[in-house]
Formats: C-alpha cells, sequence, structure tokens
C-alpha cells in the first residue's frame, strides 16, 4: 500500500488502485461475517440432533420421564431385548435426583467457602499473599476433571467408607443397594472444589468493581472494617457473586467424568428422610449415565435414552448461562454504566 | 450500648476466621490434591515411563510408558486449536470491529453464551450424531462387516480434534474478545486518521497491539482440550494404544493414525484407575503427575503474557 498519497501516480492508476483497496476491505468483511456466524449454526444444529436422537424416547415416554424412577434395570431390558425398537419408556426421575441434589448441595458449599475466601483474598491480605492464593485458585480451575476422579477413588472414597459407613448400616440396607464410599456425600466433596474457583473469580471481580466512595461512606458512619465487607462490599457485589453461582451450577450439571468415578453409577433417589443416609445412597447424575452407560450405546434403545439424558442437560444449561448472563447485564443497568 | 458494640466485636472476628478459615480450606485442597498426586505418581515416573507404548496390565512393571497417550494429548492440542483459531479469531473481530446493534450480533453473542454453558459431554453426543453419518467418514473409517449398516464409525484422533475446537470455541472467542476490546481507542482512530483502511487497522495496529491476549485465548483454550476427558471418552474411544496401520511413527502411517483411534493422557487416566479396566492408580498418578506439569506450564506462559503486557503499560 505505499503507493498512497504518492502524487505523480496517473488518475487512472490511482482510481484502480483505491479500487483494489475498496476490495481488499470488502471481501475479509465478508469472510469475517461468514466465519463468525459459525458459533450459531453450531448451536442450532447442536440443539436439532440431540434432540432428534432423543425423539423416539421423548415421545414414548412423555412426561414418566420425570416421575418414574428404575433407570438402570430399563437401561439394561433394553440392552437385553435386542428387537432394535428405540421407543421404550424410561423413568429418570433418580438420575434427575442425582444430578439435582448432587449439584445444589455441592453449590449450597462451594458458595460459603467462595464467599468466605473471597472476603480473605481482596480484603484481608496482604498484596503478595493474595496474588499467591489467586494462582493456586486458577490452578484448581484447571486440574482436569479426571484428575478429581482419581483423586476421589483413591482418597476420598476410601475416607467416606472408613468414616461415615458401619457394616450396621450396610446390613440394613442390604436389600436396596450395596453401601459402598461410592455415593452421594463423595460427588459433593468432589464436585464443590470443581465449583469452588470458578465461583472465587467471578466474586473477586465482582467485589473489586465496587466503588471505593460505598466503603468510604460506611468506614466514615463508623463501622468497622468486617462490617463495611458484609454490608457493604458484599451486598453491592452480589449480582456478580450470582452470576458466578450460576456458573458453577452448570459446571456441576455437566461435570461427568469425575463424577462417574465416584458416584456408584446406581440411579436411586437420595431420601432425606430417613436422616444423613441419603448422603450415603449411590446416585447416578444424567451426565455420568452417559459415560457409565456408553458402552451400550449400539443398542438404539439405549441410544436415545442416553440422548434424551443429553437434551435434558442441553436445556437446563442452556437455562442457567442465558440466567447468568441477564443477571450481569441486570448489574450494569443498576449501577447506570450501561453500553 | 456496650453490649451491642461488645457484639459486633464478635461478629468482626467470627467473620475473621470463617473468611480465613475458607480460604484456608480452598488452598489447602488445591495443595493436597498437588501433593497426593506427586506422592502416588512419583514412584511410576522415569524415563522408560516417558518413551514407552502402554500395556493393559495390572503390573506396575508390565504397564509400559505413556508414550502414545502423550502423543494423542499433543495431536489433539494441535488439531482443536488449528480449527478453532480461524473462526474464534474471526468472530472476536466481528464482534469488536464489524458488529452493528441487530438481530445478527444477538444471535452470535447469544450463541456463544449458550455454547460457553454446555456440557461437555453434550457437545460429544452432538458429534457422535454428525461424524457417524457416512459423509464424514473420510474423517474416521467405514464401519464394515455389520449387515446393512452404513455408518461410518465416527471415533477417530480428526473427529476428536474438530469437536475440541468446537467445544473451545467460546472460551477463545471471548477471550480474544476482550483482547481487542483493550486496545486503547486512541490507536485505531490514529490508524484511521492516517487514512488506513479498516482492515488494515484490524490487522495491523489492534491485532499487533493484541498480540498477547490473543495468545493467552488460544493457550486458555489448549488447556481446556488437554484437560478434557468426557469429548475424548466418546469420540475416540477407551483404546489405550494407537490402531491405526503399525507402526504408527512412521510417515506413511501417519494418515491412517489419525483416522483411527488412540488415546490421550486424561483416558489412559480414567482406563487404568480403577473405574476403568486398568486399575493400577500408580501409573494413573505418574500420568496424572505429567498432566499438571502440563497445565502449569501453561499457566504459567499466560501469567508471563500477562506480567509483560503489564510492564509494557506501565511504560
Amino acid at each position: 500500500m505505499k503507493g498512497i498519497g504518492v502524487l505523480p501516480v496517473p488518475f487512472r492508476m490511482k482510481r484502480y488502485f483505491y479500487m483494489k483497496l475498496k476490495l481488499n476491505d470488502l471481501v475479509p468483511g465478508i469472510i469475517i461475517r461468514v466465519l463468525s456466524f459459525v458459533a450459531v449454526i453450531v448451536m442450532v444444529f447442536m440443539f436439532y440432533f440431540v434432540f432428534y436422537k432423543a425423539s423416539p424416547v421423548l415421545v414414548s415416554s412423555g412426561l414418566k420421564i420425570f416421575t418414574q424412577t428404575g433407570f438402570d434395570k430399563q437401561i439394561s431390558d433394553a440392552f437385553n431385548a435386542q428387537n432394535g425398537d428405540p421407543a421404550v419408556t424410561f423413568g429418570m426421575l433418580g438420575l434427575i435426583g442425582g444430578t439435582f441434589f448432587s449439584t445444589l448441595i455441592a453449590l449450597v458449599i462451594a458458595s460459603v467457602l467462595g464467599i468466605g475466601a473471597t472476603m480473605a483474598i481482596c480484603e484481608f491480605m496482604p498484596a503478595k499473599l493474595s496474588i499467591f492464593v489467586k494462582a493456586i485458585v486458577r490452578l484448581l480451575a484447571s486440574i482436569p476433571s479426571v484428575v478429581f476422579g482419581l483423586i476421589g477413588t483413591i482418597t476420598v472414597v476410601p475416607f467416606v467408607e472408613k468414616t461415615f459407613v458401619t457394616v450396621d448400616m450396610q446390613i440394613a440396607y442390604l436389600e436396596y443397594f450395596q453401601m459402598t464410599g461410592r455415593n452421594l456425600l463423595s460427588s459433593v466433596i468432589i464436585l464443590s472444589f470443581m465449583i469452588v474457583p470458578t465461583i472465587i473469580s467471578l466474586s473477586i471481580d465482582a467485589v473489586n468493581s465496587v466503588p471505593a466512595s460505598y466503603r468510604e461512606v460506611g468506614y466514615a458512619f463508623g463501622m468497622s472494617h468486617f462490617r463495611v465487607i458484609w454490608k457493604i462490599v458484599i451486598p453491592s457485589a452480589l449480582s456478580g457473586i450470582t452470576a458466578g453461582i450460576i456458573l458453577g451450577a452448570g459446571r456441576g450439571i455437566g461435570e461427568a467424568i469425575a463424577v462417574s468415578m465416584v458416584c456408584g453409577g446406581i440411579g436411586y433417589l437420595p431420601d432425606f428422610t430417613k436422616g444423613f443416609v441419603g448422603f450415603l445412597t449411590p446416585i447416578l447424575p444424567l451426565s455420568a449415565a452417559i459415560i457409565n452407560k456408553s458402552e451400550a450405546m449400539s443398542v438404539p434403545a439405549v441410544e436415545s435414552a442416553l440422548f434424551t439424558c443429553g437434551a435434558i442437560l442441553l436445556v437446563f444449561s442452556a437455562i442457567l448461562s442465558v440466567s447468568a448472563k441477564l443477571v450481569e447485564k441486570q448489574i450494569r443497568k443498576v449501577k447506570g454504566h450501561d453500553e | 450500648m456496650m453490649n451491642k458494640i461488645k457484639n459486633n466485636a464478635v461478629y468482626s472476628e467470627l467473620g475473621y476466621v470463617y473468611s480465613w478459615l475458607s480460604a484456608g480450606i480452598v488452598v489447602s485442597a488445591c495443595l493436597l490434591i498437588i501433593i497426593d498426586i506427586v506422592y502416588l505418581g512419583h514412584c511410576a515416573i522415569s524415563l522408560d515411563f516417558l518413551i514407552k507404548e502402554p500395556n493393559a496390565s495390572a503390573i506396575n512393571t508390565e504397564a509400559g510408558g505413556i508414550l502414545t497417550p502423550m502423543i494423542g494429548t499433543i495431536m489433539l492440542t494441535i488439531i482443536g486449536t488449528v480449527v478453532a483459531f480461524p473462526f474464534s479469531l474471526a468472530t472476536a473481530i466481528y464482534l469488536c470491529f464489524y458488529s452493528k446493534k441487530g438481530m445478527l450480533t444477538k444471535a452470535v453473542e447469544f450463541a456463544i453464551d449458550v455454547l460457553a454453558g454446555v456440557p461437555t459431554i453434550v457437545v460429544a453426543l452432538f458429534a457422535l450424531t454428525i461424524f457417524t453419518r457416512p459423509e464424514f467418514s473420510f474423517l474416521s473409517t467405514m464401519v464394515d462387516g455389520v449387515e446393512g449398516s452404513s455408518r461410518a464409525y465416527g471415533k477417530s484422533f480428526l473427529v476428536c480434534g474438530i469437536v475440541m475446537a468446537i467445544m473451545i470455541l467460546p472460551f477463545v472467542i471471548k477471550s480474544m474478545q476482550e483482547a481487542l476490546k483493550a486496545v486503547p481507542e486512541s490507536y485505531i482512530e490514529g490508524s484511521y486518521a492516517l487514512g488506513a483502511t479498516k482492515w488494515q487497522t484490524i490487522v495491523k495496529i489492534a491485532m499487533r497491539a493484541a498480540t498477547d491476549g490473543l495468545a493467552t485465548g488460544v493457550i486458555l483454550g489448549m488447556g481446556r482440550i488437554i484437560g478434557d476427558t468426557a469429548i475424548v471418552w466418546l469420540t475416540l474411544g477407551g483404546t489405550l494404544r494407537m490402531t491405526g496401520n503399525q507402526p504408527w511413527y512412521e510417515p506413511q502411517n501417519w494418515l491412517s493414525a489419525l483416522q483411527n483411534t488412540g488415546s490421550t493422557l486424561t483416558t489412559y487416566i480414567y482406563y487404568t484407575s480403577p473405574a476403568g479396566e486398568g486399575n493400577n492408580y500408580t501409573v494413573a498418578f505418574g500420568a496424572s503427575l505429567i498432566l499438571i506439569l502440563i497445565i502449569i506450564l501453561l499457566n504459567a506462559i499466560t501469567m508471563g503474557f500477562n506480567f509483560v503486557s503489564k510492564e509494557m503499560g506501565k511504560k
């Protein structure tokens, strides 16, 4: 493009040159627009194909998916039936309950830990220590899920089995399930530490974006450091923290490998009316079910059932990420600096 | 009055304790995980472990090494990043420089948000429906020997790499978009004022100024590819060794190796852990140690980039 502004270029040459320049600007623009549309196409295809493959089970089961249990037996029946009919009724209440309880309890633990740790990192720690802790949190976020699962099976599961499961309990529940360390509690422990870094990193951003004047008002009223944090900083950062918690929930329901290694692999619905035993029930969340039963996927009915799990996960996760976005937008509106 | 002040003091103390305690739990959990891995995995690591092919065996001395899983991880990382790079860069540029407020921009932003939240296992399921179609059999192999079936196998390094690209797309886009947004407005205006066209401004000014940020985005994507298991398990399968024409390291067999299955470090860990079939957790911890080291290295590189760009910003 060195020719720009060189005066002696003949008029026609110059015009040609500008046309070329315009073309050079136009073509990449079109290419960029086309390439950037891929995300939309992938999203549409994803919803279409997952629901298309899930449709036989969705149609034949209807609402029974949400009200009936007994997924494991239905899967093995469908696998042994061998008639190739994909329209089998499946009840996934156990799986949905497993996903719901494991994610919810892990989320509560992770939020409590995460908000406390955020306060410590942003307010109480000396600058150098907080940089170190932030690096640790980032490392915790990037540890692969299979490593969490491995630590879970080797360390957490035996610990849970030794601490909470007694022989009396095993005998009492023998007719329902074999009680081992692989249960809801182990999944919750693993999941909470997988969710915590997400919550912490979004909360740190939210707390750091609280204007300094807010705190100064608190100090001017004679509030103690902790009271300023608890009554002013955290409430003003609450929507950012909420967005973090929602994203954490998304990570929780989608986590497959780590949970499938420690959850026990039987789709019981945890029953908390009997007390603590509810935590020692083996569960099978939706995502872990896809991993656990993927060997049987050559049977059309099983395949369709697993795609139904996938479809439920897809809808839940889409709702979660859209609501996280809405919450974030809400903050911007409240704070008055909308784009 | 005194009582209330006292109560406040007590609450403050409790608050300090709660906050330090939770930070302590999070940090010690991470450190414990690292110590656990190093403690249980260090004895598996040796030169042989790094340069031998794996065997399915529960005995430590016969379990072989992790050469093919490491090669598999590297191959997937390269394929995934190379496929995702043009799309994510284009989308980030589109959202920063070309988009006007309208349906199209909203659709792209919405799609990115939704895709970022989709669990990897669902991405893998989606890929199974697409890549088992016979039209895509050039990416994997056709299923033969089964009566009346005309579908592709749908499991290969190429397929898995493309799926990885789909998985990292939203994250890389977001991080690249942030990098491009951080380029000072004055640079862009200065470029326009000198008579540069839009495309020249983007390529020669914005992208150069944001190189560190763009690289951070790519490395972020790499980290996610290296750490992912669910996609590998469904679209690459649970085999330990390379299943293409042997020996896989001869150049004429490279294409066949890409079209066939193998393993990565993550599926190797899953396979050798008690959850899989290997039931030899010392090797699994050895592989985890290598995996964690790679991830720490990538983290260090991104932190280095951030540090350098901050220092540059100060000057």
